[in-house]
């Protein structure tokens, strides 16, 4: 246990590094006015399988506090789901998903 | 015309695939819509009115964000004109007796909303409020904007599983 208050030097591991598979990729979906209820309801739906009430879900989530995960997965999955929503024009992007969320 | 679609949705799920019911006039300014969308795609990418068409993957890692573009926007562009092909095709006045099959009736609704959001852009909708002063003005290109919400609409619940 240290005995000070000094700032102890760590290691910290390249967490931009593939090899960091540990934490997921979160692919998050953003609020755009434009886009109708029904129609990112229904891309959720068909992109990931989700239930109706699953993918309404998420969409309230996005509609009302201006963002939802959709899906947590490895970099390349992520990434495939990423160009998927930009195919439909929803506002995706994703992040390594941090140990405090 | 508007008593019409009071009875038709103008995209339908039939036996054996997917019906369009609009006219001549509405067939046409949609392939006219199609083109205008195809021309701003194939010209400069660094249009404002892009924007929302290709947004950033990485918001944060400016490293990755630049290989995500390089290898895929390339391909976005080409699903994109892929879909607008689809739709050019499938809204001809002249294929009007046509069915559409599942993919088609995607890359109108993707197509149709893609347009959608080019118009948002241009009529300034950014949030809540701005949209909400889109809803109640009245020029020529908010009713167009009306049009494609209301055409998505239906498209959507065409596709949705009951």
């Amino acid at each position: 246990m240290p005995t000070t208050l000094e700032p102890t030097e760590v290691m910290e591991p390249d967490l931009d590094d593939d090899v960091a598979v540990d934490r997921p990729w979160v692919v998050l979906v953003w609020n755009d006015p434009v886009n109708l209820m029904s129609y990112v309801t229904y891309v959720f739906q068909k992109l990931f399988g989700y239930s109706l009430e699953k993918a309404t879900e998420l969409m309230l989530d996005v509609h009302e506090k201006g963002r939802a995960v959709v899906a947590s997965c490895g970099r390349e999955e992520a990434e495939m789901h990423v160009f998927r929503l930009h195919e439909h024009s929803l506002w995706a992007t994703m992040e390594h998903d941090g140990p405090a969320s | 015309m508007v008593l019409r679609r009071k009875f038709l949705a103008p995209v339908e799920a039939v036996d054996g695939g997917w019906r369009i019911n609009l006219d001549t006039e509405e067939r046409n300014l949609l392939m006219r819509l199609m083109g205008e969308l195809r021309a701003l795609l194939t010209g400069p990418d660094d249009n404002e009115l892009l924007r929302r068409l290709f947004p950033v993957a990485y918001p944060d890692d400016d490293e990755k964000e630049e290989e995500y573009q390089r290898l895929m926007r390339e391909e976005l562009v080409a699903s994109r004109l892929g879909a607008i092909e689809s739709v050019t095709r499938t809204v001809d006045p002249a294929n009007a007796k046509a069915l559409l099959d599942e993919g088609d009736t995607i890359a109108f609704m993707q197509s149709i909303n893609a347009i959608r959001l080019v118009l948002g852009s241009m009529l300034g909708i950014t949030d809540d409020d701005s949209a909400d002063a889109a809803d109640a003005a009245d020029t020529p290109e908010h009713h167009l904007y009306d049009f494609l919400s209301w055409l998505l609409e239906w498209t959507v619940r065409s596709l949705s599983p009951t």
